[in-house]
């Protein structure tokens, strides 16, 4: 199994198999990434499955007619006929009444299933120079020749190169295609010359990854580096360090366990990036989106306590007495344990003191109850006031809403109701 | 009625547009003098987006043309600022308010070149101009629909424009953004600029705008806001009498014809 020994000897790179595997999934891996940012930005996810299953006829073609199966004859092929796919999705757009969803769905079934026709043709006529055109379904990146790595380098270089070059058009285009093309910026041939580079970045992507599995090299780095960042830049740079890990680790599992594929295996470890960073991304993960849901029910509930406690005090017109656990259930039902919780909490926070005849609040209690008391009661009135509400159907809006006002809004409140004396209940609102 | 501008700063002529072949705009024609700020009014559906598109050359004109400052669009670009809708645009995108404001800057760079200090002081002062300095580097995703409409005014501005196609600038913001955008268009204006906005609130038409475009599918009337913005033409344009032209215009839609040869 699993030896940081193998793991060690597969980093050092010696054998030149492994080189020219870990290299050429890199160089794919970075290439498709780059350029799928802009893919994944103009929610053209779908089109870039399309090409990519698209590409599987132009590729049997260029085999039967040149009767080789080196990357120099068959990416042209595979280029022409991804091409193509492209073009019919735009023209069918443009003079159906077809949905593009349709469109893009039509045209990856109808690409796809000549191909594998042709495949099926080509296998039973029994060319021996044949065995392993299949291999360009899930790809297979053990096969990759020094001379493939040429391929790869070039073409990855031509796209980051051309992607930089291009950088501020490609994302303009990507945000705002109308102001793009009202500025004057050439948006047609911008559009073209960026499908061209992402049908020659799925093109190089087969033999490693495969046809069926191209859109995932495409768009999961982008998605995954998302999460993490605001910044377009970063995001790119990011994106190609995730495919860039993933080829790595993909290729030392194949590596490993002999049998084990190393496209679907770069996959399937770029999809785990993109699940943890789902997960535990800060601010748009899901477990930091969790926190902030649970902090502010835990803020809620302590601030219900607080103004539990503020509420006893204004009835018995005296917030100096102390008032044990029973009495602030009394004044309104907690689970007694979450209100023990926020009973220590509110201590701690310096907001409520205890002693022998119960908890009191602070001075800073009595002032964080009373702005409590008074965003509700405002609330109730602005409601009464600006949406003519019945007295009676106000209070649970209050009730959810003095736990989210902010001050400047409270500022706000109070002027548009000329800083008011009594509530619709007829309440003092404290100041 | 439509009133005859001699040296029209935009010109619309004859111009028809169609949607899948169904007429959306019916042979409009008028003109707007420099240095007004106007606006289009009219109700849903109406075709206000449909025409500053046009004038954009973003959508195919059926027929008709367009002359700005007396000029094709294209030999003028430089001087002419396109403020699309707010809700074009997804604004989970990552980039901050300072690039998007930059984006205005794309044009008079050109193509390959990388921005300089220059175009970002302006990005900058730009989104002085409309109060958000302090906003320049948040994420746009976490402004308010306001603060997003300045952005892209802001980003307007940066392209230092002579004439400004607006899309509802003044739709689904605060009141304070409503206020802040007003005085900017009207200082604008001021400096001589040519202002052209779709508009909705017909509260507000009369005090924001001094010449009105008043379109129903067909231009029903284009003037100085005190001469056409009357009880008789609010009736016409928003009254919806002319079902007959509409149920041609259906008509020509569900056969797939074309409109013209």
């Amino acid at each position: 199994m699993l030896s940081l020994k193998e793991l060690l000897h597969f980093l050092s790179l010696s054998e030149p198999n492994i080189r020219y595997v870990v290299f050429g999934t890199i160089m794919v891996g970075i290439a498709s990434a780059v350029i799928g940012n802009f893919t994944f930005l103009r929610k053209r996810a779908l089109v870039g499955d399309a090409i990519a299953h698209a590409v599987l006829p132009g590729i049997c073609l260029a085999f039967m007619l040149q009767g080789s199966r080196t990357l120099w004859v068959l990416l042209p092929g595979a280029f022409v006929s991804g091409w193509l796919a492209l073009l019919s999705i735009d023209w069918i757009n443009r003079n159906s009444r077809l949905k593009p969803d349709a469109a893009i769905g039509l045209v990856l079934s109808v690409f796809f299933g000549a191909g594998v026709l042709l495949l099926t043709y080509i296998q039973q006529t029994g060319d021996g120079s044949q065995s392993g055109l299949k291999h360009f379904l899930f790809g297979q990146a053990a096969a990759i020749l020094p001379g493939d790595l040429w391929v790869f380098g070039l073409t990855g270089l031509l796209l980051c190169g051309l992607v930089a070059l291009f950088f501020k058009e490609f994302t303009l285009l990507s945000f705002d295609p109308d102001f793009a093309q009202a500025a004057g910026l050439p948006v047609r041939r911008l559009e073209l010359l960026l499908s061209t580079l992402t049908v020659l970045a799925v093109v190089t992507g087969i033999q490693t990854v495969g046809v069926v599995l191209m859109a995932a090299l495409l768009i999961t780095p982008a998605a995954a580096a998302r999460f993490w960042t605001d910044r377009l830049g970063a995001m790119v740079l990011l994106g190609a360090a995730f495919a860039a890990l993933a080829s790595v680790l993909g290729s030392f599992v194949s590596y490993q366990q002999p049998n084990m594929p190393t496209g679907p295996w770069i996959i399937v470890v770029l999809s785990g990036i993109a699940f943890l960073s789902m997960v535990f991304a800060p601010r748009r993960g899901g477990l930091a989106r969790l926190w902030d849901k649970l902090r502010h029910t835990w803020k809620i509930r302590e601030e219900n306590v607080l103004k539990a406690i503020y509420h006893s005090g204004e009835s018995l017109g005296d917030f100096t007495a102390g008032m044990h656990e029973e009495a602030v259930q009394g004044r309104r039902a907690f689970n007694p344990w979450q209100l023990r919780l926020s009973l220590w909490t509110l201590q701690r926070r310096g907001l409520l003191q205890h002693n022998a005849s119960g908890y009191r609040l602070s001075g800073e209690g009595l002032r964080e109850g009373a702005r409590l008391a008074r965003i509700h009661r405002l609330w109730e009135l602005y409601l009464t006031e600006y949406l003519r509400l019945a007295p009676d159907h106000v209070h649970d809006d209050a009730e959810a809403m003095e736990h989210l006002i902010t001050p400047e809004l409270e500022a706000q409140l109070e002027a548009a109701l000329g800083y008011p004396q009594r509530d619709p209940h007829d309440r003092d609102i404290p100041r | 009625m439509t009133t005859s501008v001699p040296e029209p700063a935009l010109e619309v002529h004859d111009l028809t547009v169609t949607y899948q072949r169904k007429p959306a705009l019916w042979d409009i024609d008028f003109g707007i003098p420099a240095g007004v700020l106007a606006g289009i009014v009219g109700p849903n559906g109406a075709g206000k987006s449909t025409l500053i598109k046009a004038i954009m050359e973003l959508l195919p004109t059926a027929s008709g043309y367009v002359r700005i400052f007396g000029k094709s669009l294209e030999e003028v670009r430089g001087r002419i600022s396109y403020v699309p809708q707010r809700e074009s645009v997804d604004w989970d995108f990552p980039a901050s308010a300072l690039d998007v404001v930059l984006m205005g800057r794309y044009r008079q760079r050109g193509l390959f070149r990388r921005l300089n200090d220059r175009d970002r002081r302006i990005a900058r002062d730009c989104l002085h101009q409309v109060g958000m300095e302090a906003f320049a580097s948040r994420q746009i995703a976490q402004l308010s629909g306001g603060q997003q409409q300045r952005v892209f005014l802001a980003r307007a501005l940066a392209q230092e424009a002579d004439l400004y196609l607006m899309d509802e600038p003044f739709a689904g913001v605060d009141a304070s953004t409503e206020e802040a955008v007003l005085e900017l268009l009207t200082r604008l204006r001021d400096n001589g600029k040519t202002i052209l906005v779709v508009h909705h609130d017909l509260q507000t038409a009369a005090r924001y705008f001094d010449w009105m475009i008043m379109l129903n599918t067909r231009l029903v009337a284009a003037g100085p806001s005190e001469q056409v913005f009357t009880n008789e033409m609010l009736q016409e344009t928003y009254g919806g009498k002319l079902t007959l032209l509409q149920a041609v215009g259906n008509l020509a839609g569900s056969k797939g014809l074309p409109l013209r040869e």
